[in-house]
């Protein structure tokens, strides 16, 4: 058994003994829950002490090749004889999905722990989503094969969906729940049909076998937009980023942590592993319209935030302008550019969960997430007004926070190629500096309002617990990228130059 | 040695000139045989003065399932599995076989679903079962059924007995005239499908559908002993729209589809269900024999048709649906779409195409099994201690409350009718859009894809109704019955699991898709 296999067995393993689990019992429900979470977490560091940066292969792969598992002849005859039998639950690591495996299995607990006591109903049911979902996304991240990325890329909403809907904040809630589940289906549905078309032509899903495999230029920009219309759903891209704001803003906030940390890599991850790759024609062709959604978005969405009123809006706004750098770096075609995009994507999964985080705290503390109520936080609350300036800072990038390296990355790599895109992206930088100044301005400094905010009572030792992961990750990325950038820097050139 | 033996074997088959055909015959004769039986227990019974005239629906419902499960062991085990029976009136091989079983099966399942109900309703109607056999021997007829004659026959008395069936309820105003609609409707649909066979008939002078294909293969029929007349003629093309039409009209398809819905609605639940689940299969097994068999080189125009019509009922099944309020209308809709989708893998034509088809039935099957044994659950009102059941969708509203685990069933056969990825919806509709790729479909796959998406509305809805929305009268539901409760066990495994280890449907529906083909 590979180390990936026991990181995906593990949480079902939770989620089975939580099934046996009477469900009055809250607190072993919650401790079943962490614990099987935190043992994900510690055997999928094992995967990056494991892990051998100078090679570009897939590293723990597990060598299942036929559908089943079974080595009985004529369920392999006729199941390849069959079609969709190429369906292969092949596992694997590389430098591009090590780190979105290790975030993943981090937000994890955190999820759980920040919803240790603010979840009264049907908790049972909750941890199971949490750990199923972690399934699914870490299955997401590993699977070789096409067709299984997208099984499982579409599956996370059923989950979503749920946790959205059950335990979502509000009335509105179920609005947002649509607007999540209909919105990323009707974007990858276009999705399913291009990788059926992908299969027609090369008889195979797998990934490594796609690489090596060419398509025409015009089946190339087709397959591209087709993939794009659902990987822009997910990043958001500017025109269809509106289901992300209400699916955050109604998400509990563990949703909101797992949906900015993890949900909105999907998109940049499937770029990253299927675009780029498979039509390298189609993306430099493509290049250009990229560019310009990512800048109106940048732009559009900066300037958004900055008169939002609700507090997970703002954070929510700034993670659609966030992720649009990272679309930048992507299609910069150069490993600058996609090394800082990863970067920047892990910083982000570090950075944005906390800052929801943070709104959680305040939410649990007077149940209102809207701005004019707050004011003087840091009178009442000083070590949660210095980790929100904190978490700010590492919103906008100051040196030495996480961010900093990979947005650096992104704009040499857009630079290379494009300067005026370089330029234009650069206000991000300065609106992005406003919009949460701003913020930080309104929540931190100021008088109190005592009309509104009567009760006083700072971090506790669980949130603490809870921060104190991401601070260090935050620093750590800011301060000595090295061995992060080391372990990816085989893919990455593997990626563009393969072909 | 050799001679000697064929000589032995043409003695015994003259001498005993139905032998085998009555070997081969045996699981239907058995079946005729217990239906007959029970229908003669039943009326002695329930008119004995001695026993106080019992209610039999209830003894009657088991020994009805038994004989369902006793005659799909005899047709998986029958000595005989590939032959041409009753001088090529009847047909048997993999594809029978398997469309046989599937049809026992999921029959078995319905009235086991529907026994608390048969009991609480405590009307005495025991002909309904025998009705219900009747008409699943019928469908076995159906499906072997070798040329039009057979085909018709069959067709007749699976129709005559669900007419019964959907008016069964005499004093509800609902279903009498749901019976009245299909009977007229379903009587219209077989005058054309007849009209069709008359005019193929009296074309070329055979009924035999592999008759038919030789003929058609050949391009000439022996016309007074003029070899000149070719196929291309409008009679048989006219012929075949009419078999088509009739077709259509008996699996609700689009353009026919208007009497399914009251019929669904105004039927009793347990025949809804019956009727949901399990004419479709039979009916597309002996179509998919007649099209792909003696039609096959009229494939052009056929495919045009049905082409249309898959069109047609995956718009009317996505579009009609969103704004329904009662349930069974909203399950009638539903089958609409997914008739659509089946007649997406009939238009292709292909080995891939009837497999995918296949998968899609049996897919399809155990969703409404799942969605159809929650519904026929007791459920009880605080308030007034009558037993109503879902009627209208808001009623569903307090099942995540008071029972979350029926809840959560219900929402996974939702999340699988709309096709969301790991979920055995999914991959049915994955494969037919696949297999329209494969056949240069695309305009199929295009448009089935976004109205599986318009279809998620309806879908979600119902799970929306179901944990978001406060209920205003709160019911609670009666203990789910044990067979209700295996059913919806057995489906919520298939559904969830499906995706993991797919190979063995793949390879039966490979099996019997190549066995139609070849």
């Amino acid at each position: 058994m590979s180390y990936i296999e026991m990181v995906l067995a593990v949480p079902l393993l939770g989620v089975t003994a939580l099934l046996f689990v009477p469900s009055w019992k809250t607190q072993t429900i919650r401790n079943i829950a962490l614990n099987s979470s935190l043992l994900t977490f510690l055997i999928s560091l094992l995967l990056w002490i494991e892990f051998d940066s100078s090679s570009a292969v897939f590293q723990y792969t597990n060598g299942i090749c036929s559908p089943s598992g079974f080595s009985d002849v004529t369920l392999a005859r006729a199941a390849s004889s069959s079609s969709f039998s190429a369906l292969n639950f092949a596992l694997g690591v590389d430098g591009i999905s090590l780190f979105f495996i290790i975030l993943t299995t981090l937000l994890v607990p955190i999820c759980i722990l920040v919803s240790w006591n603010n979840i009264e109903i049907y908790v049972k049911e909750y941890c199971i989503a949490f750990l199923v979902l972690e399934t699914l996304m870490l299955t997401v991240f590993s699977v070789l094969d096409l067709l299984l990325f997208y099984i499982f890329f579409e599956s996370v909403l059923i989950p979503m969906f749920i946790i959205i809907g059950v335990w979502g904040s509000r009335e509105r809630k179920i609005r947002a729940a649509y607007q999540f589940f209909l919105y990323t289906l009707f974007g990858s549905v276009l999705m399913l049909l291009a990788i059926l078309l992908i299969y027609f032509q090369t008889g195979t899903l797998d990934i490594e076998m796609l690489y090596l495999s060419d398509f025409s230029e015009t089946r190339q920009c087709i397959l591209w937009l087709a993939f794009f219309a659902s990987f822009a759903v997910k990043v958001p891209m500017v025109p269809v980023h509106i289901w992300l704001p209400e699916a955050h803003v109604e998400a509990p906030t563990a949703g909101s942590v797992i949906l900015a940390g993890i949900l909105l890599k999907l998109g940049t991850y499937g770029f990253l592993r299927f675009s780029i790759p498979l039509f390298p024609y189609a993306c430099i062709y493509f290049t250009p319209l990229i560019y310009t959604m990512s800048i109106i978005a940048i732009v559009y969405t900066s300037c958004t935030t900055i008169r939002q009123i609700d507090l997970k809006k703002i954070i929510a706004y700034s993670s659609v302008a966030h992720m649009n750098f990272v679309t930048i770096g992507l299609f910069s075609q150069n490993t600058q550019g996609i090394e800082g995009s990863i970067l920047l994507m892990i910083s982000h999964g570090l950075v944005s969960p906390a800052l929801f985080l943070c709104v959680g705290v305040l939410y649990d503390r007077h149940k209102t997430r809207l701005l004019r109520y707050y004011s003087g936080c840091g009178q009442t609350m000083p070590l949660f007004a210095l980790l929100f300036v904190f978490f700010t800072m590492a919103n906008i990038s100051l040196p030495g926070t996480s961010s900093f390296p990979g947005e650096f990355l992104v704009f040499i790599g857009a630079y290379q190629n494009n300067s005026f895109v370089a330029f234009c992206a650069a206000t991000g930088m300065v609106l992005g500096a406003a919009y949460a100044l701003w913020l930080c301005n309104r929540l931190v400094y100021g008088v109190s309002k005592p009309d509104f905010i009567n009760t006083w009572s700072d971090l506790n030792r669980r949130e603490f617990f809870m921060f104190a992961p991401l601070i260090a990750g935050i620093l750590w990325i800011g301060v000595y990228p090295e061995p992060f950038l080391d372990a990816m820097h085989c893919s990455c050139i593997y990626l563009l130059y393969a072909q | 040695m050799y001679l000697e033996q064929s000589f032995h074997k043409q003695i015994s088959f003259s001498s005993f000139l139905f032998e085998n055909d009555f070997l081969a015959l045996f699981p239907e004769i058995f079946l005729v045989s217990t239906g007959i039986f029970l229908l003669v227990y039943g009326v002695i019974t329930s008119t004995s003065k001695s026993l106080n005239y019992p209610l039999l629906s209830y003894n009657i419902s088991w020994y009805a399932i038994m004989a369902l499960l006793y005659t799909s062991l005899l047709i998986y085990n029958s000595p005989i599995n590939n032959a041409v029976l009753l001088y090529n009136t009847l047909v048997i091989d993999d594809f029978t076989q398997f469309v046989k079983i599937t049809c026992l099966l999921s029959s078995a399942c319905c009235i086991s679903m529907s026994l608390q109900y048969i009991q609480t309703q405590g009307d005495n109607a025991f002909e309904t079962l025998i009705l219900i056999l009747f008409a699943v021997s019928s469908m076995l007829f159906l499906t072997s059924s070798a040329d039009f004659i057979s085909l018709y026959l069959a067709i007749e008395l699976q129709s005559l007995s669900f007419y019964v069936l959907a008016a069964l309820k005499r004093n509800s105003e609902f279903a009498t005239e749901a019976g009245l609609k299909y009977f007229l409707l379903g009587a219209f649909s077989s005058g054309l499908l007849i009209f069709g066979c008359s005019l193929i008939y009296g074309y070329t002078g055979v009924l035999s559908f592999s008759e038919c294909a030789k003929i058609f293969a050949a391009g000439v029929v022996p016309f007074d002993g003029i070899q000149a007349v070719t196929t291309e003629s409008a009679l048989v093309s006219l012929g075949m729209v009419f078999i088509l039409a009739g077709f259509l009209f008996k699996i609700a398809a689009a353009p026919f589809h208007m009497w399914s819905p009251d019929v669904y609605q105004g039927a009793p639940t347990p025949i809804t269900a019956f009727f949901v689940i399990t004419p479709k299969i039979a009916l597309f097994a002996v179509f998919l024999r007649v099209f792909l068999q003696s039609f096959y080189d009229l494939f052009p125009i056929w495919q045009t048709l049905v082409i249309f019509a898959s069109l047609a009922s995956m718009l009317v099944g996505a579009l009609a649906a969103l704004s329904q309020s009662q349930i069974k209308r909203l399950m009638a809709f539903s089958s609409i779409n997914h008739v659509g989708y089946l007649l997406a893998g009939f238009a292709c034509a292909s080995i891939e195409g009837i497999q995918a088809l296949s998968i899609y039935l049996i897919v399809y099957i155990f969703m409404n099994i799942a969605v159809f044994s929650i519904l026929l659950c007791n459920m009880r009102h605080t308030h007034n201690n009558g037993l109503p059941r879902i009627k209208y969708i808001t009623d569903l509203a307090f099942l995540a409350k008071t029972n979350p685990l029926l809840a959560f069933t219900f929402s996974i056969a939702m999340f699988s009718m709309a096709g969301i990825p790991p979920l055995a919806g999914f991959y049915s509709k994955a494969y037919i859009f696949f297999a329209a790729l494969g056949s240069n479909l695309g305009v199929l796959a295009v448009v089935g894809v976004c109205t599986s998406v318009v279809s998620c509305f309806y879908y979600l809805r119902l799970i929306r109704i179901m944990y978001f929305s406060t209920p205003k009268t709160w019911c609670s539901t009666a203990r789910v019955p044990r067979t209700n409760a295996l059913a919806l066990a057995i489906s919520l495994f298939f559904l969830i699991f499906c995706m993991a280890y797919p190979a063995p449907l793949h390879l039966i529906t490979h099996k019997i898709a190549i066995a139609l083909c070849v």
